[in-house]
């Protein structure tokens, strides 16, 4: 801008620019002229020097605090080139600098440098809630958070969520199964979908210029599915190899299992269809479920890498169709009860738990920390587990095999605590008994304070670690805007984390030792005890 | 007929007399049979019966059987159970459309 600005004025180098179009958009850069690059090889030590001693004072005069390196910002990069196209006919770029200086150093106010984020929250009247976090990330990620997990279903449409899953690509009104997959599929994005017990998760994914056509498509699915009951019936192998990729992993059979012990309604609902009812439900089942649960007081609206305007006008026009609260779900009203699955397998696998803490109580931070001071995972992999209390005790009474770890869920209305073993089919019995008696120490007051600072510390690492990948950040952010409404920074977090004692994580484990207890156990089961001889 | 019906949009008395009159001079009527249960069955309609809802699906394969039956035994139907032309839907004329429609839509992704 100033080369083309100064020609009037310009009489001994001349300029040079190189235009070049890209995908509708014109680049110029200037490029050397011939008198120019003479000029700079036959620059005198002289006159380097004093170019040299201009920019240091430019940016000696720009920073901001003592001893940090200033960048101006803005605007002013444009106010200063404008008046150095009035020096630009005889002086020498000393002067030039001088007069950049002295008016950064005028406005030297504008420091926010361009890799900061950008939060916002917003809940519209009709409480959909819009949050998004302009991190300037070349990609964009944008979900929709609804409260209609498995918990929402009812006796006669169990299985319902998990065909919604899959019915995800489906013809909508807008655009067909075909288009859909095509359409994402050409701007080089993904929808996917996540159901929890308590939330069902649309999200998409494309580079930032490409976020309108993916939008439309996540509108589409999520407001106004056609769900064609030839479509729906098609849908019925998908679901039978959907449960067989899921339960190669046996922790998710004796997961489900858990709950469906510990629960008499509402998340004892599995995630996955029941196989009764594989094939049985029907296009009219799925729009009831949505005409009832997809409102816009259970839904969120998350962007990361977007612009808060832009969401906000996307919420209020697209996702406002459906008002009110929907029906509400039942409560989870815990019994304490024990599922066995008699087989073969030479491992058992068995989660003895009892009544844990809602997210968001006060309490649920005490389990946390109580879960990390008993051991949440090993962290070097094939390790001993030294920081595992569980491990620990449990390496007392067998010499084979074995894992251990402390099981934490929580939901908005109720939480489950306990501990999860995979052992030899032999040796189960004392692993399990170990393990409680592991608890009961601490319990009694067992740990120490060394303990409990490290249990924090893994704890913070752990939840911020989990923040770190996009995936993660949007799942966090939207369960938080869905459940509250609010977001809360991870520094609150840490903090809250921070603020317990030793005594808050031994009430946790009193509460454990006296709750009723549920189990779950799959395996070889000769020699598990069953809940009531714990 | 399917040609003859499509190229009339204008629907002027004369020519309304003139549809009714070669419908019933057709004759499918006679044993029963609706205008849609005499269309050729080739992919697209094929594709399009899968996504008939049962009960009409049900009704066409009855009507089919019956006019099987009546063919095979050289009668047609009693006067007043001859199908009406204001009672004849087209119930599965729209889902042909729509199958003919996607078929489109996917030629022209492919095409790209």
């Amino acid at each position: 801008l100033r080369a083309f600005l100064t020609t009037p004025y310009e009489t001994h180098e001349g300029w040079l620019l190189a235009v070049t179009l890209f995908h509708g958009t014109y680049y110029i850069s200037k490029v050397e002229t011939e008198a120019a690059r003479r000029n700079r090889d036959n620059r005198t030590e002289r006159h380097a020097e004093m170019i040299y001693w201009g920019y240091k004072f430019e940016q000696y005069m720009c920073a901001g605090k003592y001893k940090e390196r200033g960048r101006r910002k803005g605007a002013w990069e444009l106010v200063s080139h404008w008046l150095t196209v009035f020096f630009e006919c005889s002086m020498s770029t000393i002067f030039m600098d001088l007069c950049n200086a002295l008016l950064s150093f005028i406005k030297k106010d504008d420091y926010r440098c361009a890799n900061a984020c950008y939060f916002f929250i917003t809940k519209l009247p009709n409480g959909l809630v819009i949050a998004s976090l302009e991190n300037y990330s070349p990609s964009s990620k944008i979900g929709v958070f609804v409260r209609a997990g498995s918990r929402y279903e009812n006796v006669g449409n169990l299985g319902v969520t998990h065909i919604l899953r899959l019915a995800a690509n489906l013809t909508t009104k807008g655009a067909s199964a075909f288009r859909i997959t095509r359409g994402v599929e050409a701007v080089g994005g993904g929808l996917s979908v996540t159901s929890t017990k308590e939330n069902m998760v649309y999200s998409v994914e494309c580079m930032r210029d490409y976020v309108d056509t993916v939008m439309e498509y996540l509108i589409n699915v999520t407001t106004a599915p056609e769900f064609r009951h030839w479509e729906v019936a098609d849908l019925t192998p998908r679901i039978k190899v959907d449960k067989a990729l899921a339960f190669q992993d046996p922790q998710l059979g004796v997961l489900e299992n858990l709950h469906t012990a510990a629960y008499k309604s509402a998340l004892c609902n599995t995630l996955h269809c029941p196989d009764y009812m594989v094939g049985k439900i029907t296009s009219e089942q799925l729009h009831a479920f949505v005409q009832s649960n997809f409102t816009s007081a259970r839904m969120a609206l998350v962007g990361l890498g977007i612009d808060h305007a832009v969401l906000k006008q996307v919420g209020e026009h697209f996702l406002n169709i459906r008002s009110g609260q929907g029906a509400a779900g039942a409560k989870a009203v815990y019994r304490g009860g024990e599922v066995r699955e008699q087989n073969a397998d030479s491992l058992v696998h068995a989660a003895v738990v009892a009544e844990g803490a809602a997210a968001g109580s006060a309490e649920a931070n005490a389990f946390a920390v109580l879960q990390h001071v008993l051991g949440a995972g090993p962290y070097i992999k094939r390790g001993t587990n030294v920081t595992s209390k569980l491990s620990q005790g449990v390496a007392k009474v067998t010499t084979q095999p074995f894992d251990v770890t402390a099981f934490n869920a929580s939901y908005s209305d109720a939480g489950l605590f306990g501990f999860y073993t995979i052992s030899q089919a032999g040796a189960a019995g004392d692993v399990i008994q170990a393990a409680m008696a592991q608890i009961k120490e601490i319990a009694q007051g067992g740990v120490t304070a060394a303990d409990v600072t490290r249990a924090k510390n893994q704890l913070k690492a752990r939840y911020l670690m989990s923040m770190e990948s996009s995936n993660g950040l949007l799942d966090e952010i939207g369960a938080q805007a869905l459940a509250t409404g609010t977001c809360v920074q991870p520094k609150s977090a840490a903090q809250t984390i921070d603020s317990l004692s030793a005594n808050d994580v031994v009430n946790a484990a009193k509460k454990f030792v006296a709750g009723k207890k549920s189990m779950a156990a799959r395996g070889n089961l000769g020699n598990t005890p069953f809940v009531d001889e714990l | 007929m399917d040609i003859f019906y499509i190229s009339v949009s204008a629907t002027g008395r004369l020519l309304s007399g003139f549809r009714k009159w070669y419908y019933n001079a057709a004759g499918f009527n006679k044993l029963g049979l609706m205008r849609d249960d005499t269309m050729y069955e080739d992919d697209d309609v094929k594709e399009a019966l899968k996504r008939l809802p049962e009960p009409v699906y049900n009704d066409r394969m009855f009507r089919i059987k019956r006019a099987l039956d009546l063919s095979m035994k050289q009668q047609i139907l009693p006067k007043d159970q001859w199908t009406k032309y204001e009672e004849d839907g087209n119930y599965l004329t729209p889902y042909v459309k729509e199958v003919i429609c996607e078929k489109k839509e996917k030629a022209e992704w492919n095409k790209k």
